[in-house]
């Protein structure tokens, strides 16, 4: 199947201070198109930052960003901005939703940077609430829904814009165990019924079961998969 | 307009700050408004005086001028009508009740004046009662007059002869003039009923009005007029009406200087107001906004969103304080006769309301175009 995703040679590093950190080295990743990548590793194992790199919000220091076609590490920050727009849908841990909109006022947020009018705007924000089961809350603000429903009004703000690629850091990790299998759920429903490719950071195996293939990670590099069962 | 939502819930994210807030810009927009009325009705009522009508008056005292030489005056070349004044200012029931009063000769007073309008029936009529009255419009809506009232008017610098200072006048008719430069807004008395129902300073006028035929010929006539009472016992000084109305407001003070003054000092203490405001509101936003650049707004978009929410917040301010400004014109314009421009008001401080929105709305602004998405999400 065709990359949609393509990373090669890596490398990621911070400056704290006079102190430069490495937090990728050298690293290579393929993404297929309508796959579903659970990323894994222990905290501080660079998978945040993988993350950031494949979403456009930051750039590697070194080597390839490919993603949908697009050389994304080239783009200029502006270029980049619109690009992320178009092709990515971003699910948080804890949300990250605009406490003061309602439900489909937050859905509608990347329908603002598309030409779409206000009639069509609608349209797509009732048609994402409803994928997601929360039409009857589309009037609530985020202080008035659970934990569960705001995640899912995230995911809805997510695909709105239709995007090729939803980007999850931690989506389920600050949900109890009912509701994060309800909201992996509907990733892979997302994923096996509508072709979007996700890409899921995760702590907790029993929520990469959910995704088609697990990738690795420890200390900034990609390692064999029997490293999967220390963790 | 897609955007107004987002801008509005940003600005309403705290209530109780953002009322506070704005309750702080529209009394400073409020006060703009009241004191910039002020000043331009009093700029107006200045500009309203007509440039052909000379006042004459006493030049080494305030001691009255002699109605005799009005007939010298009438002589001199270019003069059109002559009419002594005798202001008589009154109190009406209460001491705070002020009654600008002026005894005139009805004869004159549409010569002298040009622009007052009342219909010569009215004038008729004051010239046949010698204790009869005319007032304008403002006036017997401000007391509650009526034709055919007596009114006692207490002066407070002309004495009757029966030793008070009750003048009781008979109300003959109610006019309302558009024009006019001195008696628009006043009461009109007869000449002749005070000067000779007074004790002292019989024959005399404090006040001599002189209508002349060409405005530009003013410095002249007014030369000639003075040279005429030269090295005399009553010597005069003459001058245009909006010569001597200039004088009266700088003998004040310079009105302008300090009213700009006190509206810098409100703009300035707002501008730190409404930055801080802005800023920490942006402060506190950081992982909203960084999510809005995770959405795909650019740097530059983010920045206009907050210069937006800067600009949208002081101009519904300020719409508010001009709005209630613009209520107290009719007012001012009722009790003291002033026609505020409200137009170019308005104008100065919608401008007023730009300028503050942006120098305030900057810096945030540009903290949020800068923001590292990274950095912010990860509460950096």
């Amino acid at each position: 199947m065709e990359a949609l995703v393509g990373l090669k040679h890596v490398v990621k590093r911070y400056r704290r201070g006079r102190q430069v950190l490495e937090v990728l080295h050298n690293l290579d990743l393929e993404v297929a198109a309508g796959e579903f990548l659970a990323l894994m590793g222990p905290s501080g194992s660079g998978k945040t930052t993988l993350l950031n790199l494949i979403g456009g919000l930051d750039r590697p220091t070194e080597g390839e960003v490919d993603v949908a076609g697009e050389r994304i590490d080239q783009l200029s920050s502006g270029r980049l901005a619109a690009w992320r727009a178009r092709h990515v849908g971003f699910v948080f841990q804890f949300y990250n939703l605009m406490p003061t909109l309602s439900a489909e006022r937050n859905v509608e947020l990347p329908l603002l940077l598309t030409s779409l009018s206000a009639a069509q705007r609608k349209q797509n924000v009732e048609a994402a609430l409803a994928l997601v089961g929360l039409t009857d809350w589309r009037k609530h603000k985020p202080n008035e829904l659970s934990g569960g429903q705001q995640q899912r009004v995230a995911i809805a703000r997510a695909i709105v814009a239709d995007p090729t690629l939803l980007v999850c850091d931690e989506p389920t990790g600050d949900l109890d165990r009912e509701t994060a299998e309800e909201v992996l759920g509907l990733l892979q429903q997302l994923n096996r019924g509508h072709g979007k490719t996700v890409i899921m950071v995760t702590h907790d195996p029993k929520a990469a079961s959910f995704a088609s293939r697990i990738v690795n990670l420890d200390k900034g590099a990609l390692v064999p998969a029997p490293a999967m069962a220390s963790i | 307009m897609k955007f107004l939502p987002l801008i509005w819930a940003g600005i309403w994210r705290k209530p109780g700050r953002a009322v506070l807030t704005l309750l702080s810009v529209v009394n400073a927009f409020l006060l703009f408004g009241v004191l910039q009325g002020f000043a331009s009705g009093l700029n107006h009522a200045v500009a309203e005086t007509h440039a052909d009508v000379l006042l004459t008056l006493s030049r080494i005292s305030t001691e009255p001028l002699p109605v005799g030489q009005l007939d010298q005056i009438k002589r001199v070349q270019g003069v059109r009508a002559t009419m002594p004044m005798v202001p008589v200012i009154s109190t009406y029931r209460t001491p705070t009740q002020i009654v600008p009063a002026e005894a005139i000769d009805p004869a004159q007073v549409l010569a002298v004046d040009p622009g007052l309008t009342i219909p010569q029936a009215m004038i008729h009529a004051l010239q046949r009662d010698r204790t009869g009255a005319i007032v304008s419009r403002v006036l017997a809506n401000r007391f509650g007059w009526k034709v055919g009232d007596r009114v006692p008017l207490r002066a407070l610098n002309v004495a009757n002869r029966d030793g008070s200072p009750t003048w009781p006048v008979d109300i003959v008719g109610v006019f309302s003039s558009s024009g006019g430069t001195l008696f628009k807004n006043a009461m009109l008395i007869n000449f002749d009923y005070v000067d000779q129902g007074r004790t002292t300073n019989g024959g005399t006028a404090p006040v001599f009005v002189v209508r002349i035929d060409d405005p530009h010929q003013a410095g002249p006539i007014a030369a000639s007029i003075d040279k005429l009472f030269a090295n005399s016992a009553n010597e005069t000084k003459t001058a245009t009406v909006r010569q001597i109305a200039q004088n009266n407001l700088k003998q004040i003070g310079d009105i302008g200087l300090v009213i700009n003054a006190i509206v810098a000092a409100v703009f300035f203490a707002l501008l730190f107001l409404v930055g801080a405001l802005m800023m920490q509101s942006v402060r506190e936003r950081t992982p909203e906004l960084a999510v809005l650049k995770t959405l795909g707004f650019t740097d530059g978009g983010l920045m206009g969103l907050i210069l937006a929410e800067s600009l949208t917040f002081c101009l519904v301010s300020a719409a508010i304080g001009l709005g209630l400004a613009a209520m107290l014109f009719p007012v001012a314009r009722r009790l003291i006769g002033f026609n505020i421009q409200a137009g170019p008001l308005m104008l100065t401080g919608f401008a007023l309301a730009i300028g503050l929105a942006l120098i305030s709305g900057l810096p945030p602004a540009i903290r949020a175009m800068r923001l590292q998405v990274v950095d912010a999400l990860a509460g950096r």
